[in-house]
C-alpha cells in the first residue's frame, strides 16, 4: 500500500523541496529526493519536472559544471513551495487528528 | 530567500550525508573514456526521440545523469516515455515561434505530398477503374467527398503556400544561391520530371491494357520518391532561408486548413476502401485484407502526422500574431 501511494507524491514539489537549500544537479537531486523523502525520481520524470519549473520560473539553471547544470530555487519558487507547503501540513495534521480518533474508538 | 550560491559558481552538488559530491563520478557510472553499457546507450537513443529544443538545451545533463546513475531498463522507459509530452506540449521557454514554424510546415508539406500520393493511388485503383458497391452509396459518395477535398486541399495548400514560395525564391536568386535555388524550384522540377519519365515509360512498356502490374508499382514508387522530392526541396529551403513575417504565417495557416480538409480526403478514403472491402470482394485486391489494411495503415499515418504537424505550426503562428 505504501508504494502504491508514493505514485501519488509530486514530483515538482519533490524537486522543489529538494532546491531549497542549496543549488543541486539532476543526480544530487535524484539521491537526495530518494535518501530524504523516500522517493525514487526517474531521469525521465526529473527532466520533464525541471523543464516545467524552469518555464514557470520556479528554479533557475546555474552554470553548468561538466555537463552537469545545477540548478536552484527562485524566489516565485520558494513562495509557491512555502504555500504548498502550508497545505499539505494542514492536511497532515487533520489526516493525524482524525486516524488517532478512529485508533481510540477501534481500540475501545 | 535565495540560496546562497552565487551564480556561475560550483554549488556543493547537494551532499547530504552518503551523496556523491558534484563533479565526481558517482559509482556505476561510466566515466569517459570507459565505454558506456548497453542500456545507457539505449537512453541515449531514447533521449533521440525528443523535440531537438529540448535535446538542445537538457539532452547534455541528461546524458550525465544516465552516466551517473548507470542507465538501467527503467531509466530508458522512462526517458522514452516522457518524450511524447515533450512533443505534444514542449516547454514554453523553449518555444523558438519561427522555427517551430518552420519545422511543422517542412513535416506536414511532407506527410501532405505522402497523403496526396495515397489518394491518387486509390483513385487510380478504385474510382478510375469504375469500382463500386452496388447497393451501397457510401462508396460512391465517398469518391465525391474525396474528389472535392482533395481538390480543395491542393488548392488552399497551393495558393496559401504560393507567397512564402515566391519570398524564397527570389531570395535564393538575388543571394544567388544555387542550392536553395534548386531546392525552391523542386516542386515543379520533381513532378515534371516525374511526368516525363511516366510519358516515355507508358510508351515504351505500355500495352492496350496498361502497364503491367509490376511496372505499376514501380511507377507508383518513383511517383512517391518525386512527391517527396517535391515536398523536401521546400522543407530545406524553410530550414536554410530561414524566412520570417506574414508570408510565413499565411503558409502555415493554410497548411492547418489544407491539412483538415486532407483528413476528411482521408476519412473518404478509409469509407470506400473499408466498403469496398465489404461489399465488393469481387473485385482484385479486395478479397482479403491484408494489402488494403497495411494501405489504410499507411493513410492514418501520413493523415496524423499531417494533422499534428499543423496543428503545432498554426499553434505557434497564433502565439506569434
Amino acid at each position: 500500500m505504501t508504494d502504491r501511494l508514493d505514485r501519488w507524491a509530486d514530483p515538482p514539489l519533490l524537486v522543489l523541496a529538494s532546491l531549497a537549500d542549496e543549488p543541486k544537479h539532476g543526480y544530487a537531486i535524484i539521491q537526495d529526493v530518494a535518501e530524504t523523502m523516500g522517493v525514487r525520481l526517474s531521469a525521465g520524470t526529473l527532466y520533464a519536472v525541471i523543464a516545467r519549473l524552469e518555464a514557470r520560473g520556479l528554479i533557475e539553471p546555474l552554470e553548468t559544471d561538466d555537463r552537469r547544470r545545477p540548478y536552484r530555487i527562485t524566489m516565485a519558487g520558494a513562495e509557491a513551495l512555502a504555500q504548498q507547503s502550508e497545505r499539505m501540513s494542514k492536511v497532515a495534521s487533520v489526516a493525524r487528528e482524525r486516524l488517532s480518533t478512529r485508533l481510540r474508538w477501534a481500540g475501545a | 530567500m535565495r540560496p546562497p550560491t552565487p551564480s556561475g559558481s560550483t554549488p556543493s552538488g547537494s551532499t547530504p550525508s552518503g551523496s556523491t559530491p558534484s563533479g565526481s563520478t558517482p559509482s556505476g557510472s561510466t566515466s569517459s573514456g570507459s565505454t558506456p553499457s548497453g542500456s545507457t546507450l539505449l537512453a541515449r537513443a531514447a533521449l533521440a526521440l525528443y523535440p531537438p529544443s529540448w535535446r538542445a538545451r537538457y539532452g547534455d545533463e541528461v546524458r550525465a545523469l544516465l552516466d551517473d546513475s548507470g542507465g538501467g531498463l527503467a531509466a530508458v522507459a522512462s526517458v522514452a516515455w516522457r518524450a511524447v509530452p515533450a512533443w505534444i506540449s514542449p516547454p514554453r521557454h523553449l518555444h523558438d515561434r519561427r522555427a517551430r514554424m518552420r519545422s511543422s510546415l517542412a513535416t506536414a508539406l511532407m506527410a501532405w505530398s505522402m497523403l496526396t500520393g495515397l489518394g491518387l493511388v486509390f483513385a487510380q485503383l478504385t474510382q478510375f477503374q469504375g469500382f463500386t458497391a452496388p447497393g451501397h452509396p457510401e462508396v460512391r459518395w465517398a469518391y465525391a467527398v474525396f474528389d472535392v477535398s482533395l481538390a480543395l486541399s491542393a488548392l488552399v495548400a497551393g495558393f496559401g503556400g504560393l507567397p512564402l514560395w515566391l519570398l524564397m525564391l527570389r531570395r535564393a536568386w538575388r543571394e544567388h544561391r544555387p542550392r536553395d535555388l534548386v531546392y525552391v524550384l523542386l516542386p515543379l522540377i520533381a513532378p515534371a520530371a516525374y511526368l516525363a519519365v511516366l510519358i516515355v515509360t507508358i510508351r515504351l512498356v505500355g500495352g492496350a491494357q496498361g502497364v503491367s502490374p509490376w511496372w505499376f508499382l514501380v511507377v507508383t514508387l518513383a511517383g512517391f520518391a518525386a512527391a517527396a522530392a517535391a515536398a523536401a526541396g521546400p522543407g530545406l529551403a524553410l530550414r536554410r532561408l530561414q524566412p520570417r513575417g506574414p508570408a510565413l504565417r499565411l503558409a502555415v495557416a493554410a497548411a492547418g486548413v489544407a491539412a483538415a480538409v486532407m483528413a476528411v480526403a482521408a476519412v473518404a478514403i478509409v469509407v470506400a476502401v473499408t466498403g469496398l472491402c465489404l461489399w465488393a470482394r469481387h473485385f482484385a485486391g479486395y478479397h482479403h485484407g491484408t494489402i488494403p489494411g497495411v494501405y489504410l495503415a499507411l493513410v492514418v499515418t501520413a493523415t496524423t502526422v499531417t494533422t499534428v504537424s499543423a496543428a503545432r505550426g498554426t499553434r505557434a503562428a497564433l502565439a506569434d500574431t
